[in-house]
């Protein structure tokens, strides 16, 4: 059903105006495949896929990205779902003033942080490792998680917990098998968020990895230009690396763009 | 309704057990955040290089030289007009679309997914293909007005110092997934009577869409406002791939500012940290203001 009535002529104007949009939306994708295509065909694609790129096969820096996505979601999930709980169904000491100084570091980004993460990264000795990035990530990510989980454990009623306690379970107890099962939707949506944002990390791999063994796929786009040029056939090999590093995220999407959505309206429209 | 649920839950205290809950994120948060916070502030009054060898106490010289550097300052205006760029486009392009989607007509599910493919793609993505488009000689843009025979509107796009900063901007452009998502979620939780009565009064489309739509909407504009003027501080990426800041820093925002700082090689981080803590104080102020916002919002 339509969002409202609309008279013939407004409605061939929304068509019109939208169908303008995707012809604008389309150019840039238009661009970078017929790039892709400059002066070897689909050869470019081989090449990248076949050879290697600064020592690394192109493939490989698929694998670090997904080592660092998977590695980052399932610590986001430990700490956010824990401590949600804690936030929203357990009563303890300073824990309003601890929650409001959790969500206060929404207010943190990346490049205001680098300085002190790369000092501290490079004392726990982890620089150049998966985890100088997932731990960084996770840190990011955590403010908005604790919001998301405590939201919906809020959502759930409290009185599971007064009953299970006359049962004589305790806290744990009534976390893990009352509330953690009841939590996976929330779970599922923040999990798949993680991936998704750390899959689109530049920053912390830039400046925190420099063996390009362990680079990531959208760092490795970078470092591609330095080592292709943007000149004749290596123009082209560059723009089909990069249309090949865009697919999984669209893969990606095309799956699971019903836990993206809800996770993110979920973090903010309601309570 | 929320203020309701806040209200239940467990009376009794359980101190220990609550810590136990928060201590993962309580154990990451102060090896990360609040020891950066003392670094950060301990260094700014430093003289430093990245070796942190020999720092030397400076007091507030680093506060003086950064509010002196017109690089600095130029980056911190350039963030606020990035995020004032992509807030705009939001608030009206993201708005229409969102809206328009909520018709019903074939491929509309097409288009949202469309509008949406952009936001899922990293950035670093996005502001690759969108440099090697712009470039200047062999770039899809102007090959498309020379094949059509308007030489004249070929630009230099990513180089020339007076467009540049546009050129970052209209990224922006193709960013509207999030907002578009917010907008969906509120509209479907419209009253939609309000809309039929006021077609039935004979409004037109330019009428609802200004007159009722737009401010029905407005706890939308706020949340998508907010956490838009936020993210301009997260940036990098985009512009350290399509122009590295230049030419002649004209396109310097304070995520790049702030890595080109970190890298170059014998500069003073002192400074840089000095730099990092009157950002993180501004960001600090949006961020109470969108706190306070919620919290009225829960109030209701």
């Amino acid at each position: 059903m339509d969002l409202f009535k609309a008279t013939k002529a407004e409605k061939w104007m929304i068509k019109l105006f939208i169908v303008g949009l995707a012809l604008l939306w389309i150019f840039p994708m238009y661009s970078v495949i017929t790039n892709s295509l400059k002066v070897e065909g689909l050869r470019n694609y081989s090449y990248v896929l076949t050879n290697k790129i600064n020592k690394v096969p192109f493939p490989y820096y698929f694998v670090n990205s997904f080592i660092i996505a998977l590695g980052s979601s399932t610590l986001v999930l430990l700490t956010c779902t824990l401590s949600g709980f804690a936030f929203s169904k357990i009563e303890f000491k300073f824990k309003k003033i601890i929650y409001n100084a959790v969500i206060m570091c929404l207010a943190i980004s990346g490049p205001i942080i680098l300085i002190p993460f790369f000092y501290i990264l490079k004392n726990l000795g982890l620089y150049n490792t998966h985890l100088a990035v997932i731990l960084p990530e996770v840190v990011m990510t955590i403010p908005f998680g604790v919001l998301l989980m405590k939201n919906y454990f809020d959502s759930l009623p409290s009185t599971l917990i007064e009953s299970a306690h006359i049962d004589g379970a305790n806290m744990w107890q009534v976390f893990f098998h009352i509330y953690f099962p009841l939590a996976k939707p929330a779970m599922i949506n923040l999990g798949v968020l993680q991936v998704m944002w750390s899959l689109q990390d530049f920053l912390f791999p830039l400046m925190f990895l420099t063996d390009s063994k362990k680079f990531t796929a959208t760092v490795a786009v970078n470092s591609f230009k330095g080592v292709y040029g943007v000149t004749g056939a290596n123009l082209g090999r560059y723009n089909a690396a990069l249309v090949l590093i865009g697919i999984p995220s669209i893969i990606i999407f095309a799956c699971v763009q019903k836990y993206i959505v809800n996770g993110i309206t979920a973090g903010a429209i309601k309570d | 309704m929320s203020s309701k649920r806040k209200a239940q839950g467990i009376h009794q205290e359980h101190n220990l057990t609550g810590y136990l809950f928060i201590l993962p994120l309580m154990i990451l948060f102060a090896v990360f955040l609040v020891y950066s916070f003392y670094f950060l502030f301990q260094t700014s009054f430093q003289s430093v290089t990245i070796s942190f060898k020999n720092p030397e106490f400076v007091g507030l010289q680093n506060y003086k030289i950064i509010l002196k550097d017109l690089r600095f300052l130029k980056s911190l205006f350039n963030t606020l007009l990035l995020s004032g760029a992509n807030i705009f486009i939001a608030l009206t392009l993201g708005f229409l679309v969102s809206v328009f989607l909520g018709f019903r007509f074939r491929g509309v599910k097409f288009f949202n997914s469309l509008f949406f493919i952009p936001a899922m793609l990293p950035v670093s993505f996005i502001a690759a293909v969108f440099s090697s488009m712009l470039e200047y000689k062999e770039g899809t843009i102007n090959m498309f007005f020379r094949a059509i025979g308007l030489e004249g509107l070929a630009q230099q796009w990513l180089s020339d110092p007076h467009l540049a900063m546009f050129s970052v901007m209209s990224v922006s452009i193709f960013l509207i997934g999030i907002p578009i998502m917010y907008y969906t979620a509120d509209i479907a939780t419209l009253n939609t009577s309000i809309l039929e009565a006021a077609v039935i009064d004979g409004a037109g489309l330019g009428q609802i869409l200004r007159f009722i739509l737009y401010p029905l909407l407005k706890n939308s504009h706020k949340t998508i406002a907010l956490s838009m003027l936020l993210g301009g501080f997260r940036e990098m990426e985009r512009v350290y791939l399509m122009t590295d800041g230049g030419p002649g820093g004209s396109t310097e925002i304070i995520g790049t500012y702030i890595y080109r700082s970190t890298r170059s090689a014998g500069s003073n981080l002192g400074a840089v940290s000095a730099a990092a803590i009157i950002v993180l104080i501004v960001a600090f102020i949006i961020a109470f203001i969108q706190i306070k916002f919620f919290n009225s919002k829960k109030g209701e």
